[in-house]
């Protein structure tokens, strides 16, 4: 075994900034290690307890998302609605594999307004559920821009001929601010269609890379079309040069291209 | 973000061409702990003088105290016109205005509240971006897609997902990222690299990492305690909402802004402290900078529940056997940040300290001068200027820094499980663990998203 000149690493203080720092002080009511040690289903009485605060029930839901079940779903999607709980709901929610996660983002989506309903949104695109489609087309049109555009993201992320389609008729008629997002969640609906239906998604770049969009996206469609080769129309794309064009070309190479 | 159709000229699409081939050199290096009102090296521009119009048009984004060390660094760079800067606090806003108006001796600096607002410049051509650890993924992805280069503070991502997904945006839009892993560029850690690399240390056998918590500590609670609540501050001097980001939602003390890194796991990325440099070395070094170890072995003593897992070592596995070994702070006393590189003919090994120690049989190798043992940070601002116009990924690209970044994550996840932990790299997943699963991603609260392709569930 070759030499070192390391020390030997001991459990014993280490120097510099990796020496043990104090545990800070914490108030009672806001320590989270006696809820963290809780089995699941302690934590999900916890989260269904009318009486337990905002911070219990906050602890309760993060660390559901790594070892609750089928049983957490109904009481953590019932803070959906809740403006600070909310997001403690959706990360506990999230990870779960329980399919009833699903269910329960598409039945809060009719009933939220604003950044809760754009939450779920989110979740649903993360989670991929086609089922959600339908739902989320129709938000795409939403009176609420922020809305309408979490709504064309998730879409995109959920991805396959369907979403492809959703967004391929948005890019039609949506105007800014929803129109750029829009064209971003068509560019990942078509890397996502590329391994599954090849022709499909370089029609979607293909309509990307217009000059109508915008120049992020259109280079970054422009880019996989180059990958995948000359462009069929290739030839007629070269017009023989005439006048000026047609002096300056000394070299003959856009004769060439005849 | 560019929100609006596009109105690209034949013109502007010269001028940024033009913008992206200038040549010349940046400002040199200078030690990493400096204050940062310490004056940087001058620029010694090798090209002399770059016309305005020809210039990289650069804005920041959350620029304090390491914000402010960059920025020193890039400033003085003849190929660079910085414009402006957002940032969530006033006064970190007006102190950026103020030193880049007296570098320039105008009021031109424009400051911005809300990074959306800068974003959506098109006159913008890459950014300077040093939040603070949560913002890092958001703000990469958001520049990718808005077409925007940048030079970024590491932690890179908080979670194995949003390594991905940064790194899927940056390859989506062809932006060029150089993360703030900052010693690839330094002599010390190059050459030690160099020898795993051509294998003068024979067949390579383990890379060793030091790796750091953080400034703080991490317990079994996941630092999920709250201080208590005391009224927000007015948006305009610091808008609690988007300093929070996609975090999970608590209410305000003013101990966050200050304290908010190291003492809560909503803030914090694990080991990428220090892991975002000693494992990005160790990767380079053993030819993985595109995947990650297969196994992750925790080894040293469990959560005690009331604080610190600062003494550990997990030893991971890649597929062809080499072993990545993360240490904890400082094990081998050469400064912060070492790493070791052993073989069946040698090793070497290295730190901040600026000290290259090898195994007798290669001493003849090491040079009797070796070059600056400063901080590179100028150095590694210098490359990724150099791949802006050459459209190249610099050393510390976005793919690399997604593959470190899995890595030390998976690293963190198995610490605090205390148990083994096997990963397949192509599934992006663990295998039959599905806690270990959960703990990937951390979901965005609402109104954030990642615009990324899922993460197999």
């Amino acid at each position: 075994m070759p030499q070192t000149t390391a020390q030997t690493p001991t459990p014993q203080a280490a120097p510099g900034r990796g020496a043990a720092p104090a545990r800070p002080v914490i108030l009672p009511e806001y320590d989270a290690l006696p809820i963290w040690k809780m089995e699941p289903p302690k934590l999900v009485a916890m989260v269904k307890d009318p009486s337990s605060t905002v911070f219990q029930k906050a602890i309760a839901c993060k660390k559901l998302a790594f070892v609750g079940g089928k049983e957490a779903v109904t009481p953590m999607a019932a803070l959906l609605s809740h403006p600070q709980l909310s997001c403690y709901a959706r990360f506990g929610l999230e990870p779960n594999p329980d399919p009833s996660v699903d269910d329960a983002f598409r039945d809060a989506l009719p009933k939220l307004q604003g950044r809760l309903k754009i939450g779920v949104i989110t979740s649903i695109g993360v989670r991929k559920d086609p089922k959600a489609l339908d739902a989320l087309t129709k938000l795409i049109d939403d009176s609420d821009a922020e809305v309408a555009r979490a709504a064309a993201a998730s879409v995109g992320m959920i991805g396959g001929m369907q979403a492809s389609r959703s967004l391929q008729a948005a890019l039609g008629r949506t105007n800014s601010p929803v129109f750029p997002v829009a064209a971003r969640a068509a560019l990942l609906c078509a890397e996502g269609l590329m391994a599954s239906n090849r022709p499909r998604a370089l029609d979607l770049y293909a309509q990307l890379s217009a000059e109508t969009m915008p120049k992020p996206v259109r280079l970054a469609a422009i880019r996989v079309l180059n990958a995948a080769g000359p462009a069929p129309e290739y030839a007629k794309k070269w017009p023989a040069p005439t006048g000026e064009a047609a002096d300056r070309d000394k070299s003959g190479f856009l004769g060439r291209e005849r | 973000m560019s929100e609006e159709r596009n109105r690209v000229t034949r013109r502007r699409f010269g001028t940024s061409l033009a913008r992206a081939g200038m040549a010349a050199a940046v400002g040199g290096s200078a030690m990493e702990q400096a204050p940062a009102q310490a004056p940087a090296q001058p620029a010694a521009p090798a090209g002399g003088p770059v016309a305005p119009n020809d210039q990289l048009v650069f804005a920041g984004i959350g620029l304090r105290s390491r914000g402010m060390y960059d920025l020193q660094r890039l400033l003085p760079d003849s190929r660079v016109r910085f414009v402006a800067i957002a940032d969530v606090r006033e006064s970190a806003r007006e102190n950026v205005k103020s030193y880049v108006d007296k570098h320039y001796g105008n009021n031109d600096c424009k400051m911005y509240r809300d990074p959306a607002e800068l974003l959506a410049r098109p006159d913008i051509d890459a950014l300077l971006i040093a939040t603070s650890d949560r913002w890092h993924g958001p703000m990469a992805m958001w520049a990718a897609q808005s077409g925007k280069d940048m030079y970024i503070e590491k932690p890179g991502a908080m979670s194995i997902n949003e390594s991905y997904a940064m790194a899927d945006n940056v390859r989506r839009y062809g932006v060029v990222y150089q993360s703030g892993a900052q010693r690839k560029n330094q002599f010390a850690f190059e050459f030690a690299v160099g020898l795993a690399r051509s294998g003068r240390l024979g067949r390579l056998l383990a890379v060793h990492a030091d790796t750091a918590i953080g400034l703080g500590t991490v317990d079994e609670g996941g630092h999920s305690w709250w201080p208590p609540e005391t009224p927000e501050p007015e948006p305009l001097v610091l808008d609690w909402d988007k300093w929070l980001g996609p975090c999970l939602w608590r209410p305000w003390n003013s101990a966050y802004p200050d304290r908010g890194r190291g003492e809560f796991w909503d803030f914090h990325a694990g080991l990428l402290e220090w892991a975002s440099h000693t494992v990005a070395m160790a990767q380079w070094a053993a030819d993985m900078e595109h995947t990650e170890p297969v196994e992750y072995v925790p080894d040293g003593p469990t959560f005690r529940g009331d604080g610190l897992i600062n003494r550990y070592t997990i030893y991971c596995r890649y597929a062809n056997g080499v072993q990545l070994v993360l240490r904890n702070h400082s094990w081998m006393l050469l400064g912060s940040c070492s790493n070791r590189f052993e073989g069946t003919e040698g090793w070497v090994e290295v730190g901040d300290s600026g000290r290259i120690e090898v195994s007798p049989n290669l001493k003849s190798l090491v040079p009797t001068k070796i070059g600056p043992k400063g901080d590179p940070t100028g150095e590694h601002i210098r490359e990724f200027l150099q791949c802006i116009r050459s459209r190249t990924p610099p050393r510390a690209n976005a793919e690399v820094t997604c593959h470190t970044h899995v890595t030390s994550h998976a690293a963190w996840i198995c610490a605090q499980l205390n148990r083994k932990l096997t990963w397949d790299p192509a599934k992006r997943m663990f295998l039959k663990d599905e806690e270990a699963n959960r703990m990937r991603g951390r979901a965005y609260r609402e109104p954030w998203r990642m615009e990324a392709l899922a993460t197999s569930m």
